[in-house]
């Protein structure tokens, strides 16, 4: 597959030209060869810039010795494409990797958000001097938000196990535990829908109770928690189903 | 050789690569083809996924550094890297000498192998 030898580990032109020829840099045969990289890779483009900018450099770097070895600019650019294989097998290398990353970053942040938003209940159960009873936090409450609260806290529940799972399988565990590449991003994505089930639940509890017991919960942190609930709602049932989506792709 | 005559030995092979010196892609591939004399020829597309997730079980450390002008990601053994090099030097040593013995004509397999 390799045309000619480009010259050793040792004589890297990075080391010695500080500048990069244009003819290279302005390669089209490149960019084309990212491009079609590219539209293989489904996922968010945060994850993706930083893996086609690497896969970048490294065929600039390749084209720049095959041209330090003689050939023209243009052949020097297809001979590094050639050494790095059909974009498909490339792309598929990377996605579950992005896979993995992506339900990472997810499962962390339903993880991290969870106990802020059960703050702002909290301050509302506190504020609406619910406090004193706290082992048993419904007795100031109506049956029906008591009920509501134990579907909350059973899918706080589910919430914290998927997300621990998610990320279990996409960090140093992978060591000794290969996990399957569809893995992390599912549970990432139940996750994700398990804390918009607490949230939207949790929302439905609070808004029930002021409207049908005015004055019973405090205003102002009921309204914040609704807000803290509805955005994290719509923003873990957003990311869940990208988790969802990144995961049919894989190939 | 071939992709496939590696598999299951990229990670160990990666991680020798990176044991006497931090590198960039380009540097591991032509260390890979410098050290192997020439024998081993992957596309070179298929070593950038299997460092991502070498980093990702925190077998090596990847920093962007500029030099040149260009921005390279330049690839570093952790400690746990290290161990699993040696752990993976033994095991390879082990398998090797093993099917060394059972592939040799005739002779009667060692000891340590039958046991094993």
């Amino acid at each position: 597959v390799t045309p000619a030898s480009p010259p050793p580990d040792r004589a890297r032109p990075a080391e010695a030209s500080p500048g990069e020829p244009s003819t290279v840099r302005a390669s089209t045969t490149i960019d084309g060869y990212l491009a079609e990289v590219a539209a293989r890779l489904p996922g968010p483009a945060r994850l993706r810039y930083p893996i086609l900018a690497e896969l970048r450099s490294g065929l600039l770097d390749a084209a720049e010795a095959y041209q330090a070895a003689g050939q023209t600019p243009d052949a020097a650019a297809r001979a590094a494409v050639l050494d790095f294989g059909a974009p498909g097998p490339v792309a598929a290398g990377f996605q579950a990797e992005l896979a993995s990353r992506q339900a990472r970053q997810v499962a962390i942040a339903v993880l991290v958000t969870g106990p802020l938003t059960g703050l702002l209940w909290l301050l509302t159960a506190v504020a609406s001097h619910l406090g004193p009873d706290l082992p048993g936090l419904g007795t100031g409450l109506s049956p029906g938000a008591r009920g509501g609260l134990v579907l909350v806290a059973a899918a706080i529940v589910g919430t914290a196990w998927a997300a621990a799972a998610g990320i279990a399988a996409t960090g140093r565990l992978t060591r000794w535990l290969p996990v399957r590449p569809g893995r992390a991003p599912l549970a990432a994505a139940l996750a994700g829908f398990c804390a918009a089930a607490a949230d939207g639940l949790g929302v439905t509890v609070l808004a029930a109770e002021l409207v049908l017991a005015p004055g019973r919960l405090a205003l102002l942190p009921a309204v914040l928690a609704t807000v803290a609930g509805l955005t994290r709602l719509a923003l873990a049932g957003r990311a869940a189903r990208r988790c969802l989506t990144t995961r049919a792709a894989l190939a | 050789m071939r992709a496939e005559a590696l598999k299951g030995h990229l990670d160990g092979i990666l991680l020798a690569v990176l044991e006497p010196e931090p590198r960039h892609g380009y540097a591991i591939m032509e260390a890979l083809r410098v050290r192997s004399g020439g024998q081993v020829d992957l596309p070179t597309g298929t070593v950038y996924p299997a460092l991502h997730r070498l980093e990702r079980a925190g077998l090596v450390r990847a920093d962007w550094s500029v030099a040149g002008g260009r921005r390279r990601r330049v690839y570093q053994l952790t400690a746990a890297g290290r161990r699993a090099l040696d752990a993976e030097r033994s095991t390879w040593r082990d398998f090797s000498a093993a099917v060394t013995a059972l592939l040799q004509p005739g002779s009667p397999p060692p000891a340590a192998v039958s046991a094993s």
